[in-house]
């Protein structure tokens, strides 16, 4: 292993072919870990660099301290004039010590700057990236990497670098100064010292793939609880609670287990380290005592050591170790640090349902209300569904009858652009459905979708959809989805939390908040995918009525339906038969 | 505060004797340490007094000499055993405390559990419960420590170098430090508070805007979401930033502190030695003992910084509510001759006997799936017996046992098919889940998708809503329950296979009363009765 003097941390990268359990070939791994180095840490390279500089003249103070101890100290064995010399010892030892204070608090700053300009940007890009092209990771997964796991990349950029230059200055310096007055002590620390970083890269391997599994760990149970806790009411009444917590218990438990395999590492490297600083600050403390007495009298350049020079070398013995012993804990920081850096990009390479266009608001696409589909073929992750051939012009309407499963949801998925197409065209108002064109195209569109799920605003907030919307409108938009009622009937009204399911009010009753919210979006074409599914005769009867007072406004409806009196109710209906399930 | 010191008993409680020997190695570690550096400073100086003075040979260098190898290698496995023990019984503690707040969710009611956000749930069990681990670990402990190691510390001191230089480190030492902290506490609550809220609002707000894309999307929300949750995480990051601030602020003054502890023993000391005629080599040991007393303060910053985000964090997970019995004491056996199921309330009275199934109508809100969470014991009602007795009075799994239920809106869970039925019937053999999805008309579906193995997204995605639907019913089947309740059962189905659904389930389970609530369907020849319910 190098000594401690190389510039930047090359010299100090383990090897870690053999270690590592996958056969990951060295090169590869070299490889990624200068990408994480060029992602990570090389744009707030300058940032590390003063902070580093600073710290280390912080470093270099403290021999001037210990000068000043020892200088008075030797002073005392003379007995005059003790306490002058104490006081002027006193003053230089606290004005350097002030110095340091400050300095490090700098130094801090700048650290700090560094990680939070470097936890901003990647969480800037989890923030624009996991909605607009899901990867297929659960929410509370991604919620949990940048909220929870990004800020472990703070340690590693805030100490390793600063331990690193601090490592290649200040133990030389010491070790110098330890040389000028013996040669014996020199050679203790210069053993001593190297052994840490050696110690320090075998065991930072086993800490890299312990923290790896722990991260891994972490991510299984936020997703895991999150899908407990959204099934908990069907946990309940399938009897299965104490299961579902035994379950979470195993879990938790597994946690703790590999949170304990990490520590455990890091506490045994820190021990063994603690160590090595111990004993040679032992050796030379010993050392020191007996060439004092006069018992050795080899290791100093053949005059011995004064009470003065024994003193300061004491003192500088353990400020030898601990810039070496700061980097071998930084190590373990890097380690945690590096599988959040893995995750980050095993993440950005995990493959992507496109989203057509931005999701932005964009102004409505321009010309008369048309769409066509010809041939058009929706991929799905791992499936792909061939939509039927369709064309609807302003104020029409149109039912999507089939067996459940035919790919009727496909179908409204694709047309409003959420499910890119493998094969042949959508047209809407005459352009082609693309990336140009989508959000301009939503725009005009409201959807009325399947499966509830309330974002966690006051209803009234929602069914405006952000805009503002006089009561007047409101009022009539909810009669005429026949949901007044409704909103009358809960105790805060429209500044009520529904479930994020819908939890507060019915099946029917979720469903006629959405038609509301259709009419409030003023959309000239409505998507409603089983706008009656839970509906009973006379409730869905109002919903029919509804649905058609909109067509009567002019607006034009696609609807996916089992239910035979909505899809009559359509001026026309298309069966769709292709890949249908039994 | 209260539910701060709840839960610091409850961490501490956990497992009390490995907390008891974690902070005696504590108090060892930090004691052994000052010893370490004290002693090897006296033994220098004695050492050149002595060597000074020519009487080297008289001088007793071993039993020192032993004393610092001791002092080097013992402080250095209490730290290892400390650690270990501390972290692992915190962990231990925290876990089980993760598992309690599940627990006592699973136990809230039915409109509790429907209304359920899980975003911030799942915050209250993962976030809350972490920000609590540095209670141990960051600021009881190491405050406990660090007061016993000063008092020890004092008292040899005063012995060995003499009172004044004893006072002198404590004097600057102890207020000092107290002053540092307590001041870092106030200035940190309010940031600290406001940052972890606001990284708890971020991670709900991403939740959110995940599994809410399609409708933000729609919407032309989606930017202004993203953009609504950058400004909460700058939010976040400022509050953090402040908290920095005021943590490194603290960090100087309390190596100003030191520094100054150092300064004043080296004046004691010398002004000890130059009237009080003490041995220098003595009174040298206040400097090296101040010096290594920094061990004590330094880490208790980080702690200190915490507190504001602790005190929140105990206060939502406060286990003084868990203090509840966990499950009620009821009956377990059906009472003679009772029927199934009795309700005699104000919007219904029936009767409904094994082998009998009845089709419940009524518009929209009139309230059938509030009567089905009465009967399943989610929600208090007079009026209504199974098996002889008011659902309430059952044992939770003696009433599971008998009943079961189809909720308005079932959710899947993520992972196999297997597991999701395993759910319902942990110990059931695959061919018993296979003629399970007969019933329900989705063996076809699931063999397509390659089996039992075949895996479903959050919350079940990856199967139509009808499908889920299907696969939901399944569970209950599994149950092989003596009263099925189903809440529209044939939600998000085609009346054909809605009507096979139906009647699958009446062969499958013939001894089970059946109660449903159905928009359609409710003339299907399984029904022997049909009921309309009126507005109570």
């Amino acid at each position: 292993m190098q000594d401690v003097a190389l510039p930047d941390g090359a010299g100090l990268e383990p090897e870690t072919a053999q270690a590592v359990p996958e056969a990951t070939p060295p090169g590869d791994r070299r490889a990624a870990r200068a990408a994480m180095q060029a992602r990570i840490i090389a744009p707030v390279k300058p940032l590390l660099r003063r902070a580093g500089l600073l710290s280390i003249l912080s470093g270099l103070l403290w021999p001037v301290q210990a000068a000043a101890i020892a200088w008075a100290v030797s002073g005392w064995a003379g007995g005059a004039l003790a306490l002058e010399r104490s006081l002027w010892a006193a003053g230089i030892f606290l004005l350097c010590g002030l110095i340091r204070a400050g300095l490090d608090r700098v130094a801090g700053g700048l650290l700090y700057r560094a990680a939070d300009e470097t936890i901003a940007r990647e969480r800037e890009g989890l923030i624009g990236r996991e909605a607009r092209r899901p990867g297929g990771a659960g929410s509370a997964a991604v919620a949990a990497l940048a909220v929870q796991k990004l800020p472990l990349l703070h340690p590693w950029i805030t100490r390793y670098h600063v331990a690193m230059l601090r490592t290649s200055v200040i133990p030389l310096v010491y070790l110098a100064v330890a040389f000028w007055f013996s040669w014996a002590i020199g050679v203790v620390l210069l053993v001593a010292g190297p052994l840490i970083p050696v110690f320090m890269a075998l065991v930072g391997m086993a800490a890299e793939d312990a923290s790896r599994r722990q991260m891994d760990e972490i991510g299984d149970m936020n997703t895991m609880l999150m899908d407990r806790l959204s099934a908990l009411l069907d946990i309940r009444l399938l009897g299965a609670r104490a299961r579902a917590a035994e379950d979470f218990e195993t879990r938790a438990d597994r946690l703790r287990e590999k949170t304990m395999a990490v520590l455990r590492i890091a506490f045994l490297s820190s021990t063994v380290l603690e160590l090595f600083a111990a004993i040679g600050v032992a050796m030379v403390a010993v050392f020191v005592g007996f060439t004092l007495l006069g018992e050795v009298g080899w290791g100093s350049w053949g005059n011995g050591l004064t009470l003065y020079e024994g003193i300061f070398l004491l003192l500088i013995a353990p400020e030898f170790f601990q810039p070496l012993r700061d980097l071998a804990a930084a190590w373990h920081d890097r380690a945690s640090g590096v599988s959040v850096v893995e995750e980050l990009e095993a993440m950005d390479a995990a493959p992507r349902v496109a989203l057509l266009g931005e999701g932005t608001q964009a102004a409505p696409l321009a010309g008369p209300l048309s769409v066509s589909v010809r041939g058009g073929v929706a991929s799905l992750p791992g499936r792909a569904l061939p939509l039927p051939d369709l064309d609807l012009s302003a104020g029409q309407s149109l039912a999507l009858v089939g067996p459940s499963g035919v790919g009727k949801s496909t179908a409204l998925s694709a047309l409003a652009g959420l499910v890119p197409l493998v094969e042949g065209r959508i047209e809407v108002c005459g352009q082609e459905l693309n990336a140009g064109t989508a959000d301009g195209w939503r725009a005009r569109l409201a959807v009325v979708p399947q499966r509830v799920h309330f974002p966690d605003l006051p209803l009234g907030d929602w069914l405006s959809g952000g805009r503002a919307v006089d009561e007047g409108t409101m009022t009539e938009a909810l009669e005429l989805a026949e949901a007044r009622a409704v909103v009358d009937r809960l105790p805060e009204g429209l500044q009520t939390r529904l479930g994020e399911s819908g939890g507060g009010v019915s099946g029917g009753e979720a469903r006629r908040l959405m038609i509301a919210r259709a009419v409030l979006q003023g959309a000239d074409l409505v998507l409603a995918d089983e706008p009656t599914a839970d509906l009973d005769a006379l409730t869905a009867d109002r919903v029919t009525r509804a649905l058609r007072r909109l067509q009567g406004q002019g607006a034009a409806l696609i609807v996916a339906t089992h239910d035979p009196a909505l899809a009559g109710a359509m001026d026309a209906q298309i069966v769709m038969t292709g890949e249908a399930e039994a | 505060m209260r539910a701060l010191w709840r839960v610091l008993k409850l961490l501490l409680g956990a497992s009390p004797k490995a907390m008891a020997r974690g902070a005696a190695l504590a108090v060892t570690v930090l004691l052994m340490g000052v010893a370490l550096l004290g002693l090897s400073g006296w033994f220098i100086t004695a050492t050149g007094l002595a060597g000074l003075a020519g009487i080297g040979i008289a001088f007793n260098v071993f039993q020192p000499s032993a004393g610092v190898r001791l002092l080097a290698l013992g402080r250095t496995a209490a730290r290892y055993g400390e650690r270990l023990l501390t972290h692992d019984a915190t962990l231990r503690a925290l876990a089980a405390l993760r598992v309690d707040l599940l627990r006592r969710q699973a136990r809230a009611g039915g409109r509790a559990l429907a209304r359920l956000r899980s975003e911030a749930t799942l915050t209250r069990i993962l976030a809350d419960v972490d920000a609590l681990d540095g209670l141990v670990l960051r600021l009881a402990l190491p405050v406990f420590a660090a007061l016993l190691t000063h008092a020890v510390v004092f008292a040899m001191l005063g012995w060995l170098a003499g009172w004044p230089v004893a006072l002198t480190v404590a004097a600057i030492y102890l207020p000092l430090a107290a002053l540092v902290l307590a001041l870092l506490a106030r200035a940190g609550m309010a940031p600290s508070r406001e940052g972890e809220s606001e990284a708890q609002a971020l991670r709900r707000g991403m939740i959110d805007m995940i599994r809410d894309r399609e409708a933000l999307i729609l919407g032309g929300q989606l930017a202004a979401r993203e953009t609504a949750l950058r400004a909460g995480d700058a939010r976040a990051r400022a509050a953090s930033g402040a908290l920095d601030r005021a943590e490194r602020r603290a960090g100087a003054r309390l190596s100003a502190l030191v520094a100054l502890s150092v300064a004043g023993a080296l004046v004691a000391g010398g002004w000890l030695a130059q009237t009080g005629g003490l041995d220098p080599a003595r009174a040298a040991i206040g400097i090296f003992v101040a010096l290594a007393l920094a061990e004590t303060v330094l880490p208790l910053r980080r702690g200190f910084a915490e507190l504001g985000r602790m005190v929140d964090a105990a206060s939502r997970v406060d286990p003084g509510a868990s203090a509840l019995g966990d499950d009620r004491e009821g009956q377990e056996t059906d009472r003679a001759e009772a029927p199934i199921l009795s309700v005699d309330r104000p919007e219904a009275r029936f009767t409904l006997q094994r082998g009998e199934a009845l089709a419940l109508e009524g518009p929209s809100g009139v309230g059938k799936t509030t009567l089905l969470l009465r009967i399943a014991g989610l929600m208090a009602g007079e009026g209504i017996a199974v098996a002889g007795h008011g659902p309430e009075d059952w044992t939770e799994d003696a009433l599971r046992a008998r009943v079961a239920m189809l909720p308005q809106r079932s959710a899947l869970i993520a992972g196999t098919i297997r597991d999701n039925l395993a759910l319902a019937a942990p110990e059931a053999t695959d061919e018993t889940f296979w003629q399970a999805l007969e019933v329900v008309v989705l063996d076809t579906v699931v063999r397509d998708r390659g089996g039992l193995d075949a895996r479903l997204g959050e919350s079940g995605t990856g199967l139509s809503g009808g499908q889920s639907r299907r696969l939901a019913l399944a569970r209950c089947v599994l149950r092989a329950p003596d009263l099925l309740l189903l809440d529209e059962p044939t939600e998000g189905l085609d009346p054909a296979t809605a009507a096979r659904v139906l009647g699958n389930l009446r062969a499958a389970l013939p001894d089970s009363a059946i109660l449903a609530t159905l928009h359609r369907g409710g003339d299907h020849v399984i029904f022997t009765e049909r009921l309309t319910i009126s507005r109570p």
